[in-house]
């Protein structure tokens, strides 16, 4: 997936601002920035959430804007922050709705493996038949997961997966994200305010400014303590754990 | 999937539909004398389009109430109570005023009713989805600016009346209080045509209405093309009310509370149920209603008078219970 010259204004405000850089296949990519710098709206640019006012995102030779929506659906997958669901749905029914670009609604057997995976993926068998609005906001979290990786699409974009879970789950979030770019091939592209996720369970790192690309590289490239504190405005120490570059910052 | 839930929910909309049939039976059949052929061929011949009317009006408003919730994605709203009833009295009246009663569009009722139902397309389409737009579907702002527009609505159309030439406005009358115990029964057929083609034109958006209640965000993930789907099925939810209108006249409340008592007993997503439910219970408060008026009350109360006090009663009920719109 290539991007390029991506802007997006707000009356009258540029708030992202001629991005350019290209995804590489098949790779965890993380987009990491402060408050404000654009990473979210890039992401949903990404996604045709909303549309860009210049520039392209070349998907396979055609601009997300300009691909049928439930083509696109089978390829690009991408979950938000906001989700209010009002309806009564149990997990398990929620999760199927994954497989809708593919079926509709009527589910085959194939439809309902890819169900049972992703569910056994996020670790929700025991809560499969409750309703989302019994459970916590991190076991809603995962259930939403779920039902992308129920789509089953070579792209899936995770706008700040790891709100609301817990340590535990943040992790094992990663660790998921991992697996599904190392098991099943897919591209994986995340919003993530906790750095060190970023630096420890993705291939490469794109840091926001202000709109821009304030840098763009591997792991090792990216998460130096110039960089960082360029980016942030706060000191950062960066030590090597597990041979990943780990930041301290205060 | 959850099978158990559906099955236990197509029992219920099968008792439902008992309960429809069994008022719509005893609408025709109390109080007649199928011994005596004539005066019982005499009270079909009054009751049966009442009847038929009736149901359109369930099946119109029923649909038309589902629908709108889910694309506004609240529970509380229903098209009536943000005015597009009102409008449609105002559109009807705007056509007798500006063309004159005895022109050929106003004198003829088919000719009418589609003049009105082509503008009421139009404008209410239009009009609300800027409103949507405007207030990005910020369920208390449109609820809000919709219930100033059915007043102003109200009120150009009081206004428009008042300076009309008495005889128009005699004219007019006549066309203009619709109500269960006077059904515009003229436009029965166009009406059942007209809803018909809605649905068979709709009929692929209808299938996306389950994914829509996920939200805007997660509808386009699923592979929804939104904008167009929106703005399709607001047409669809127009044109049913402006089909209920023109034939019993405007009840605010019964969308409301057809479209939440259907929800409450099925609680599920799927639509196909849920308008289903909805227009039974249309059918069921509808008919048993009027025939409690014409039987019980002798016309003395009509029975959108009920519907409207017991609407606001379960209105104020929905508000207070549900604590966050």
């Amino acid at each position: 997936m290539k991007i390029r010259q991506l802007t997006k204004r707000y009356q009258g405000k540029t708030v992202v601002d001629g991005v350019s850089f290209s995804i590489p296949k098949g790779k965890v990519t993380s987009l990491i920035g402060p408050n404000g710098a654009g990473k979210s709206t890039v992401m949903s640019m990404i996604s045709r959430l909303i549309a860009q006012d210049e520039g392209l995102v070349d998907l396979d030779g055609t601009d997300v804007g300009r691909w049928k929506s439930r083509e696109l659906a089978r390829r690009l997958a991408i979950l938000t922050q906001s989700n209010h669901i009002q309806m009564k749905l149990t997990v398990r029914e929620l999760v199927a709705f994954g497989r809708f670009p593919h079926s509709g609604s009527r589910l085959t057997e194939t439809d309902e493996a890819f169900v049972d995976r992703a569910i056994a993926y996020m670790e929700l068998e025991e809560f499969q038949d409750r309703f989302l609005d019994e459970l916590s906001g991190g076991q809603r979290q995962r259930a939403l997961i779920a039902m992308v990786i129920a789509q089953d699409t070579e792209y899936i974009l995770l706008d700040e997966p790891t709100n609301n879970l817990d340590i535990y789950h943040a992790t094992n979030l990663m660790k998921t994200v991992r697996r599904l770019c190392d098991e099943l091939g897919k591209t994986v592209i995340l919003v993530l305010h906790e750095i060190n996720y970023a630096a420890f369970y993705s291939d490469y790192i794109c840091a926001f400014k202000d709109g821009r690309i304030a840098r763009f590289g591997s792991v090792e490239e990216v998460i130096t303590s110039e960089n960082l504190s360029a980016i942030y405005g706060v000191e950062f120490q960066i030590q090597t754990v597990k041979g990943k570059p780990l930041s301290i910052y205060y | 999937m959850n099978s158990t839930a559906v099955r236990a929910n197509r029992r219920r909309l099968m008792l439902l539909a008992v309960l429809a049939l069994l008022c719509a039976a005893g609408y025709l059949l109390v109080n007649t004398d199928p011994g005596n052929a004539r005066l019982f061929a005499y009270s079909m011949k009054i009751r049966a389009p009442k009847l038929a009317a009736m149901a359109l009006t369930a099946v119109s408003i029923g649909g038309a109430s589902i629908v709108f919730q889910t694309i506004i994605n609240n529970t509380i709203v229903t098209p009536c109570l943000l005015g597009m009833n009102t409008l449609y009295t105002l559109i009807h009246t705007a056509v007798v005023f500006f063309l004159g009663s005895s022109s050929i569009v106003a004198s003829n009722a088919n000719l009418a009713f589609g003049v009105d139902v082509i503008l009421m397309g139009i404008t209410a389409t239009l009009l609300y989805g800027w409103i949507f737009r405007k207030t990005k579907h910020n369920v208390l702002y449109v609820l809000l600016v919709g219930t100033v527009l059915a007043s102003f609505f109200g009120s150009v159309q009081t206004t428009l009346t008042r300076v009309m030439d008495p005889n128009e406005y005699d004219a007019l009358l006549s066309s203009l209080v619709a109500s269960f115990s006077n059904i515009n029964s003229e436009i029965l057929l166009f009406s059942a045509l007209l809803l018909a083609g809605v649905a068979f034109a709709l009929r692929r958006e209808l299938a996306l209405l389950d994914v829509l209640t996920l939200g805007k965000e997660q509808a386009i993930n699923l592979g929804v093309d939104y904008d167009r789907c929106i703005r399709r099925l607001l047409l669809g939810v127009t044109l049913c009310i402006a089909v209920a209108t023109a034939m019993v006249g405007p009840i605010s409340f019964l969308g409301l509370i057809i479209a939440n008592l259907s929800r409450q007993l099925l609680r599920t997503y799927r639509h196909s149920q849920l308008v289903a439910g909805s227009a039974l219970f249309g059918m069921a408060v509808l008919v048993g209603g009027q025939l409690i008026v014409e039987q019980v009350y002798s016309y003395a109360v009509p029975v959108s008078v009920f519907i409207t006090v017991g609407g606001g009663v379960y209105f104020l009920y929905l508000l207070v219970a549900r604590k966050k719109v």
